[in-house]
């Protein structure tokens, strides 16, 4: 009972809410996150005071995984994007950067709150419903039938984590990579819905990113202890008999209920059950099956008696292969020790025993299936993380790009574009627009013009170098120029293509200078560049921005309605 | 002692101000939301009155009792946390307000055990004037005037009542408006209403489905942090917080039982021991167990069960057999969502026999689809169930970008269904029509607007006559008291005025016409009561209701509230008109009709207080002047009902 302590009575505080702690305490976060965005971005270093591992990274999950902010306004803001990542896997510096760049720049108009949020709704809800249109000039759809697109996607991917240590051949090989095992896992004949396959990541750090490949099948590692090798007999069928057990072979006693056994003197129970064990094997071997699979231990009695008929056994696969080993060979998950329906049993081509780097390996070739292995490289450890992350987010918009086949310019472009067609359409706001959300014409341009403020900042944040940024007019792309350019040359002819590709520098643009358009805002409405794709386009995921600009809209305006604070300190 | 008494009423009264200033930020549309930090690293967001006192952990105990009386009323409610602060703060402001007043009368010679007395006395009246305030002046009020303003959120055509879709949105959204944030208020009202219209299979079976709702709501709603809010949305069907231990994909309607205990039969069971004498008879167990275990998964495939839900976990034997059998299977599922399932399809839980070598089955269903569903990264079961009678299965994923707004809300949106069950139901009052002659109440009403008939004069007469003893019997004790009660009366009416009024001149010329009122109302008391001047009230109402715009609010919301009132005053005379000519309205004791709603924007304070001043100056009842109160709440007859009650225990504790 000495434990037990009254509560304390929470504190009731405002304190933290105001203006200047507040912006204080976000352009800190924000200067972190933003100096990480894009593929100049800095390094963040992360190591806790206590020693432990040490890893490096610019990516936004494992920043603020690793990141302990005690501001409340902070942690809502983290967790909402860490909570976006977890969805969409990318997209999550550009929501945070965004997010914070919108409160700031609200917080510094003196609207009142409420004003701020309905406008900042209804200007989200005109960004989405230009997005979502056709006439989108920022978005390209995605032809599967061509790879290019594809291939440009994910190699943006990779090149903005710069963290991943990868040069651009490197980086060119790797998206190949990439895609070749996306590809594996598509199912040839489908019915009507796909189910995907499974591509894992294997780990082989320390070798050469160009040693990367892909493999169909899986590749499993093989314990040294196991290292023995013995022709396996054949198939007629050319097939091995593959058996997987899902329930421990090791030996144990099975659960007994909950009442008391009372064993006989002289009677051993583990004995009965390794008698059980081997009879099992007595099973498997008359049924011809050459490989034993099982999820937990197989003990070694009956191991090395399998061992003996020229069995092989892999154990310890754990519950994360279960499912691409039953898909890819077609087994039933075996769950009892004593009858087993012929029907479980399923079959692999091939297996082989690899080494790859230093380590052996066992590779379950599959006949026909969806499920591959891709066998990832990088020279050290916290580059193999981050490189490893990166793919994972890459399968992911990949997955992503299955359902809704459109991409958005990257490079800062449809940052820059939505902020021109933002400050374009606010010129004449409708009266029932202005009804709805209860403003004047004014208040509503004052929101508009923060609001475009926050998405070219988030463009402009790509620029680590100090480098000039500029915009076009015509078509309202991104575009940035060397900072230390000779003096005798005009900068317009320094920058030759936009921040994604698509616009080159050949034709009459109307260029601004970005942080300024505001002053100017924007008269005539935005052109779509004519020209056909071209090859190195800077894509980012839809999807992903659509519902990363979403969420960054919908925290600030949580974050900017917040009138005080309740401490429980208990 | 006297102190102590004294500090009863100003020690609630700072207590439940505190409790106001806090809450006052979230009040209203205009009201903003409140973070709450947890020392475990959560944070949560609301304008939940409730939920914040509830986060709040206050010390002082009668704070406290006002909290969980607040929790209480909220539970039954659904709304009115913040309106219940306000008004107890109001009556404690009041009744501090007069009894000092009073006790200054007492003067300074009295010793001082007489005073303590006197002021026992004192707050023994006042608690049972609260009390008959509250049982018959309070019923009363509602039931006889307020009755004309409330609307109906049913549609009649004909014969057949309905529910009017637009009247349920106004509702919803006036009271959405007062618990989520202000950018999601459209949406998520709009997606309650769906919700409401989905799940209805036919009108007369709302209440039942409501019930449903209240009662299963967290396990019918799933929330997905990280999407915007925008992409919550209704599906049909249900699903269950489980993934899938063995999935078989089936087509068209599959049958299904439910297990609460594990299929494969135990060695040995509790209370008992098994002996053994040899490794072969082990084995034999163990052989039988499996066996058993076959044979009960083939008996169930070939009754064409396709799916089994268990609520414990299941032996991976029985999943082996399972998924030999084409059968799929979900383990571990919740007490909660079994039993809503077991209402949903009254289906009875399986219990494995395995003495017998053919198990009965007796009870299976069907639904039309069993489907992995992925949420929040997670893999669910999605079940298509059939309707029953009263209830269409849908399910709600709510979505938001952090967890502290899901639930903000899943908690609203569960008051939205308490309020709704509140609205649908008839609240029985205590207080009882005398006559229940049919067309007497009626032409009572109908001759409401000019004066008040016979049967209401008998009615007050009672009343007053009841007040009247009560207080004579306390003068006898104490000659003072009933004096300078008679005499304080009018100045409290005086000085509340001029607390409520910002316009002085107002409040001048209106003070001695109430003051002769009052004169001539004692003098010549009984025969004057009836007698009320048309053109007074009309004055009363806009002044109070200008003079509280003032206090309280910027000039802007002014023209709203005003346009509210004369909104409402439109519908009312098409709403009432058909409330009025309903032919049940014969009865003996009084209730609020089942779906009688109120304006909001404070226009039911004002009416009440209306009333309550109308009232008091027939019948001289200073206590009325306290419940005086502006407020931008969504009120429901209801919400303010509920909670007088509990206004008159704490001021029974505060004694």
């Amino acid at each position: 009972m000495s434990r037990v302590k009254a509560k304390t009575p929470s504190l009731c505080t405002c304190e933290l809410l105001t203006k200047e702690i507040v912006s204080k305490s976000l352009s800190g976060l924000r200067e972190i996150v933003a100096s990480c965005y894009g593929p100049s971005g800095r390094l963040k270093q992360l190591h806790n005071g206590v020693g432990g591992s040490i890893c490096t990274t610019s990516s936004s999950s494992l920043l603020f995984n690793n990141l302990s902010v005690t501001h409340p306004i902070l942690k809502i803001l983290t967790t909402s994007v860490q909570n976006h990542v977890s969805h969409f896997s990318d997209c999550g510096l550009f929501t945070a950067i965004l997010c914070c760049h919108l409160i700031e720049n609200f917080q510094r108009l003196n609207l009142s709150s409420a004003t701020v949020i309905k406008v900042s709704n209804h200007l989200l809800s005109l960004c989405t419903d230009y997005l979502n249109s056709e006439t989108c000039g920022c978005r390209i759809s995605v032809d599967f039938s061509n790879m290019k697109t594809l291939h440009c996607l994910v190699q943006s991917i990779l090149t903005s984590k710069p963290a991943c240590l990868l040069n651009k051949k490197e980086a060119d090989h790797i998206s190949t990579l990439i895609l070749k095992a996306f590809l594996l896992t598509i199912p040839e004949k489908t019915n009507d819905f796909a189910i995907l396959g499974k591509s894992l990541i294997i780990p082989l750090k320390g070798e050469r990113v160009m040693d990367s490949t892909v493999l169909p099948g899986i590749v499993i590692e093989m314990p040294e202890v196991q290292l023995m090798t013995f022709p396996i007999k054949k198939l007629p069928s050319n097939a091995l008999k593959v058996a997987l057990f899902c329930i421990s072979m090791s030996g144990e006693i099975s659960d007994s209920g909950e009442g008391t056994l009372i064993v006989t003197y002289g009677v051993s129970l583990e004995n009965a059950v390794v008698d059980q064990l081997l009879k099992l094997g007595n099973q498997l071997i008359s049924d011809h099956v050459d490989i034993v699979v099982c999820q937990k231990v197989i003990h070694p009695v009956l191991k090395q008696y399998l061992h003996q008929h020229h069995i092989v056994t892999i154990d310890r696969v754990g519950i994360s292969l279960m499912e691409p080993l039953c898909e890819m060979t077609g087994t039933q998950p075996i769950g009892s020790l004593n009858f087993i329906s012929p029907t479980s049993y399923g079959y692999v081509k091939d297996l082989c025993y690899t080494n790859f780097g230093s380590k052996p390996y066992f590779h379950l070739i599959p006949n026909d299936s969806t499920v591959c292995s891709l066998l990832l490289c990088n020279r050290n450890e916290t580059s193999w993380n981050e490189l490893k992350l990166t793919c994972q987010t890459a399968q992911h918009v990949l997955k992503l790009m299955i359902r809704e086949p459109l991409a958005l310019l990257g490079g800062g472009c449809t940052e820059t574009h939505l902020a021109f067609f933002l400050s374009h359409k606010v010129i004449s706001v409708p009266e029932c627009v202005l009804k709805a959300n209860d403003c004047t014409q004014t208040e509503y341009k004052i929101v508009a013009n923060a609001f475009c403020n926050a998405l070219q900042a988030v463009a402009c944040s790509l620029e680590h170098d100090k480098g000039k940024i500029l915009a076009d007019r015509k078509y309202g792309h991104f575009w940035s120029v060397q900072p230390d350019f000779p003096p005798n040359v005009k900068w317009q002819d320094l920058v030759s293509k936009c921040g994604c590709g698509l616009c080159s520098n050949k034709e009459e643009l109307n260029w601004c200078l970005l942080q300024s358009i505001h002053s100017a805002s924007q008269n005539s409405p935005l052109q779509q560049p004519t020209n056909s794709l071209k090859d190195h386009l800077t894509l980012d995921c839809f999807t992903a921005k659509l519902h990363g600009l979403q969420v960054a809209v919908e925290t600030a305006s949580l974050i900017l309605d917040l009138s005080y604070v309740i401490e429980d300190k208990n | 002692m006297a102190a102590a008494t004294a500090g009863g009423v100003g020690v609630a009264l700072q207590a439940a101000e505190v409790l106001e200033s806090i809450l006052s930020g979230s009040v209203g549309p205009e009201g903003r939301q409140v973070l709450c930090t947890k020392p475990t690293g959560d944070v949560l967001f609301s304008r939940d009155g409730g939920r914040l006192l509830e986060a709040l952990n206050v010390e002082h105990p009668v704070a406290r009792m006002i909290v969980t009386c607040v929790s209480m009323n909220q539970n039954v409610t659904g709304d009115g946390a913040k309106t219940f602060i306000i008004l107890l703060c109001d009556l404690l402001r009041g009744l501090k307000a007069f009894t000092e007043k009073e006790r200054g009368s007492f003067g300074g010679s009295i010793p001082s055990q007489e005073r303590h007395w006197k002021i026992c006395c004192q707050w023994k009246y006042i608690s049972q004037a609260i009390l008959t305030f509250q049982a018959h002046i309070l019923d009363y009020i509602m039931t006889q005037y307020l009755r004309k303003h409330f609307l109906s959120i049913f549609s009649f055509s004909g014969e057949e009542k309905k529910v009017c879709r637009s009247s349920l949105e106004s509702l919803l959204d006036a009271y959405f408006c007062g618990r989520v944030g202000r950018n999601n208020q459209k949406f998520i009202s709009q997606l309650t209403c769906d919700y409401f219209y989905k799940c209805l299979q036919h009108e007369d079976g709302k209440d039942e489905m409501i019930d449903l709702v209240d009662e299963y709501f967290l396990e019918l709603c799933t929330a997905v942090t990280g999407l915007p809010v925008s992409s919550s949305k209704i599906i049909s069907g249900f699903v269950i917080h489980r993934d899938f231990s063995v999935y078989c994909p089936a087509d068209g309607d599959m049958r299904i039982i439910i297990v609460t205990e594990p299929i494969q039969p135990a060695l040995s069971s509790s209370g008992s021991e098994l002996l053994i004498n040899s490794e072969a008879q082990f084995q034999a167990s163990h052989i039988w167990i499996t066996e058993k275990t076959k044979t009960i998964m083939k008996d169930l495939q070939s009754k064409g069960i396709k799916l089994l839900l268990s609520s414990v976990k299941q032996q991976e034997t029985v999943i082996y057999y399972a998924k030999q059998n084409g059968i799929s299977v979900v383990e571990y599922i919740p007490s909660e969502e079994i039993s809503l399932l077991c209402r949903i399809i009254s289906l009875s839980p399986f219990m494995p026999s395995w003495a017998t070598s053919v198990c009965h089955i007796s009870d299976t269903a069907l639904v039309t689809f069993c489907r992995p569903i992925l949420l929040n990264s997670r893999r669910y079961v999605h079940l298509g169930l059939l309707s029953t009678h009263s209830f269409i299965p849908h399910c709600l994923i709510l979505c938001g970008p952090v967890q502290g707004l899901t639930d903000q809300h899943i908690r609203a949106f569960h008051g939205a269904f308490k309020v709704l069950r509140q609205v649908f139901k008839v609240l029985y009052l205590s207080y009882k029509v005398q006559r229940s002659n049919q067309n007497e109440t009626s032409n009572s009403i109908n001759s409401k607007e000019n004066k008040q008939s016979h049967h209401l004069i008998e009615v007050y007469r009672a009343l007053f006559e009841k007040q009247h003893l009560d207080s004579f019997l306390i003068s006898k004790d104490n000659p003072s008291r009933t004096q300078s009660h008679l005499r304080d009366a009018p100045d409290l009416v005086l000085s509340s005025m001029e607390s409520k009024n910002d316009i002085p001149s107002t409040t001048l010329t209106q003070t001695p016409k109430i003051k002769e009122d009052f004169e001539s109302l004692l003098c010549s008391y009984p025969n004057k009561i009836g007698i009320v001047d048309t053109k007074e009230p009309l004055v009363a109402i806009s002044c109070s209701c200008s003079g509280d715009s003032l206090t309280d609010i910027p000039d802007e919301h002014l023209s709203v509230i005003e346009q509210t009132c004369k909104m409402s005053r439109t519908t009312i005379d098409m709403k009432s008109k058909e409330v009025l000519q309903d032919p049940s309205q014969s009865y003996c004791t009084s209730f609020i009709q089942a779906g009688s709603v109120l304006p909001v924007g404070g226009h039911f304070e004002i009416l009440l207080h209306y009333y309550l001043l109308d009232y008091s100056r027939q019948c001289q009842k200073p206590e009325l002047q306290c419940l005086e109160m502006p407020n931008w709440d969504a009120s429901l007859p209801g919400t303010v009902y509920l909670s007088f009650p509990y206004l008159h225990h704490l001021q029974c504790f505060v004694q």
